[in-house]
């Protein structure tokens, strides 16, 4: 990529702390990285997952409402000797939860719901195989993935 | 409280905190699966792609200011003698603009190297997160008594001719390195200055400009 | 293990561990430690240097298998209590300044160049004098200035401020003959760790 694609989504941008890109889950960074693998491989124009993007985040934003969506946690001081620390648990990509639904805005998932609905349009997979798969992984028995000691 | 000790990658599965961080996730990975299983995408190249984003293309406000000291010299010269002030220069956004910071150059005779001995302080509030081995017992007890070696196995040789100085942050002051300008950057723009510089670089444990590994 | 977090230079580690990829927080209990550190920092119920010494104050076997924020945690379980914040009616002490730079009363005992050897040190208490440059001689590189004394304001004695100086010792004159000749490591002391030497360090040689 010659261009910097994060840039170009200007205040779409993923949140950075203190200027570097954080992720709170893990799936959060596999998304990217798949969205900007399949870019990188040439599936699809940037504007197009930019226009999906914020095409999400706006859909949320008139649910749920623009304040909630941009009053996001600031960026906490992660010193690893705590000093004068802002911020408290909240991740960088996450706003205090919304008096209407609870549910707080989250940029990477506004993130997935773009890149999904892009993936079905350009072909790349369909959302029911997506909701079968999903059933399957939800249905494995807990600690499925717990080191054997 | 993690009853596992050592919180190493063999730890138990990240585990999302509530009903729909977990729906999240598991549609996440289901996505990625079925794109691997169809041949759409490598799991390598997302490997890669996450890598390069958290570990070398990042901290963002230490590779502009290294980027800028590269393309000016009297901006160079401000932010050796200091750094504080001339961070306030570029308007980065910075945590704890309380926070002493003192910048130390990388020349063909000298290369920097930063620690923390006594725990794991670091420049968090101009680069974030410092990367676990950084804070680790390994890296703390071993790069002030045999600081060539360490570096070795991290990546980087020295010549012998150069000399190696630690810097161990005992106190409040946070140390940044300035890493050489690579050989063939020179027609570069500042903005692709950037891209060269990589955390590690920024502690001192690899030279700016690095190839990317994977 | 006295002071087993005071690890420069001491034997015995392998091989520096890397991941290839890292996550904020490995369980959620972790950012809530982390949430639990920066409110009762905000709040002025939790002193940086109480905190940085409760973690020193864990027993050595478990502060080395302990995760990172399992030493916060073991720190403030601890610390919190100590200093009133979980007593009924009590209120934290009042904000100091911010940050940690403060005037200090009295002129720098030493200047630039100066060759001085890093006291003894205090087995008791906190402190940030690392214990392989004890007895030590190095030259000091730069007077930074004066900052709150750790080893008075983790124990609740003040700030006392003093001045902090940027100290250079030579790898042989840390490790011995053996050490590489053109290596050292400067580390931050603070003006009653340190005291004249009359002869000189060994340094590194500089061409």
């Amino acid at each position: 990529m010659s261009a910097d694609p994060l840039g170009a989504l200007g205040p779409k941008a993923p949140p950075r702390k203190n200027g570097e890109l954080q992720f709170d889950e893990l799936w959060e960074s596999r998304v990217f990285g798949l969205t900007m693998s399949l870019h990188e491989a040439g599936a699809f124009a940037w504007g197009e997952f930019q226009a999906e993007l914020i095409a999400s985040i706006g859909a949320w934003e008139r649910e749920y409402g623009a304040s909630e969506a941009r009053s996001e946690a600031k960026p906490s001081e992660v010193e690893q000797c705590p000093r004068s620390g802002e911020g408290g648990s909240a991740g960088a990509g996450r706003a205090a939860p919304s008096p209407t639904s609870g549910a707080g805005f989250h940029y990477w998932a506004r993130w997935l719901e773009a890149f999904e609905r892009l993936a079905a349009r350009k072909g790349l997979l369909e959302s029911t195989a997506l909701d079968a798969r999903a059933a399957e992984l939800a249905a494995r028995p807990a600690g499925w993935d717990h080191p054997k000691r | 409280m993690n009853e596992h000790g050592h919180d190493d990658q063999h730890d138990h599965a990240h585990e999302p905190s509530d009903p729909e961080a977990a729906r999240l996730a598991l549609r996440a990975e289901a996505l990625e699966e079925l794109l691997v299983e169809r041949g759409v995408v490598r799991r390598e190249s997302i490997d890669a792609i996450v890598a390069r984003y958290e570990n070398e293309i990042g901290p963002l406000n230490g590779a502009k200011l290294v980027a800028r000291a590269w393309s000016d010299p009297e901006f160079k010269r401000r932010l050796l003698a200091d750094a504080r002030a001339a961070i306030a220069e570029l308007s980065l956004p910075v945590g704890d603009t309380a926070t002493p910071i003192v910048v130390v150059e990388n020349t063909p005779g000298v290369h920097n190297v930063v620690v923390c001995t006594l725990c794991s302080c670091y420049p968090s509030s101009l680069l974030g997160l410092p990367p676990r081995w950084y804070k680790s017992p390994p890296y703390r007890a071993r790069v002030v008594r045999e600081p060539r070696a360490v570096l070795r196995e991290l990546g980087l040789e020295l010549p012998e001719t150069t000399e190696v100085r630690v810097w161990d942050s005992s106190a409040e002051l946070r140390y940044l390195v300035l890493p050489e300008r690579p050989l063939g950057s020179e027609e570069a723009s500042e903005a692709e200055l950037v891209e060269l510089v990589s955390r590690d670089s920024l502690i001192g444990v690899a030279p700016a400009g690095a190839p990317r590994e994977r | 293990m006295p002071d087993v977090h005071d690890l420069g230079g001491r034997p015995g580690f392998g091989r520096i561990e890397r991941e290839a990829r890292e996550p904020v927080f490995h369980a959620r209990w972790e950012g809530r430690v982390m949430g639990m550190v920066y409110a009762s920092r905000r709040a002025n119920w939790l002193n940086l240097d109480a905190f940085r010494h409760g973690i020193e104050r864990m027993d050595p076997q478990r502060y080395l298998a302990a995760s990172y924020y399992e030493r916060w945690l073991a720190s403030i379980e601890r610390v919190l209590p100590e200093l009133g914040a979980l007593t009924p009616g009590a209120a934290p002490p009042p904000l100091a300044p911010y940050g940690f730079e403060r005037e200090v009363g009295a002129p720098a005992r030493f200047a630039v160049g100066s060759t001085l050897r890093a006291r003894a040190r205090n087995p008791v208490g906190h402190t940030r004098l690392p214990g392989y440059v004890s007895g030590k001689r190095g030259i000091v590189v730069s007077v930074r200035g004066g900052y709150v004394f750790p080893d008075t304001h983790a124990h609740g004695q003040g700030e006392q401020p003093q001045y902090l100086y940027s100290v250079r010792f030579g790898a042989r004159e840390l490790w011995g003959a053996a050490a590489d000749p053109r290596a050292s490591v400067c580390v931050d002391l603070f003006e009653p760790y340190l005291e004249a030497a009359t002869s000189g360090a060994r340094e590194v040689r500089d061409e």
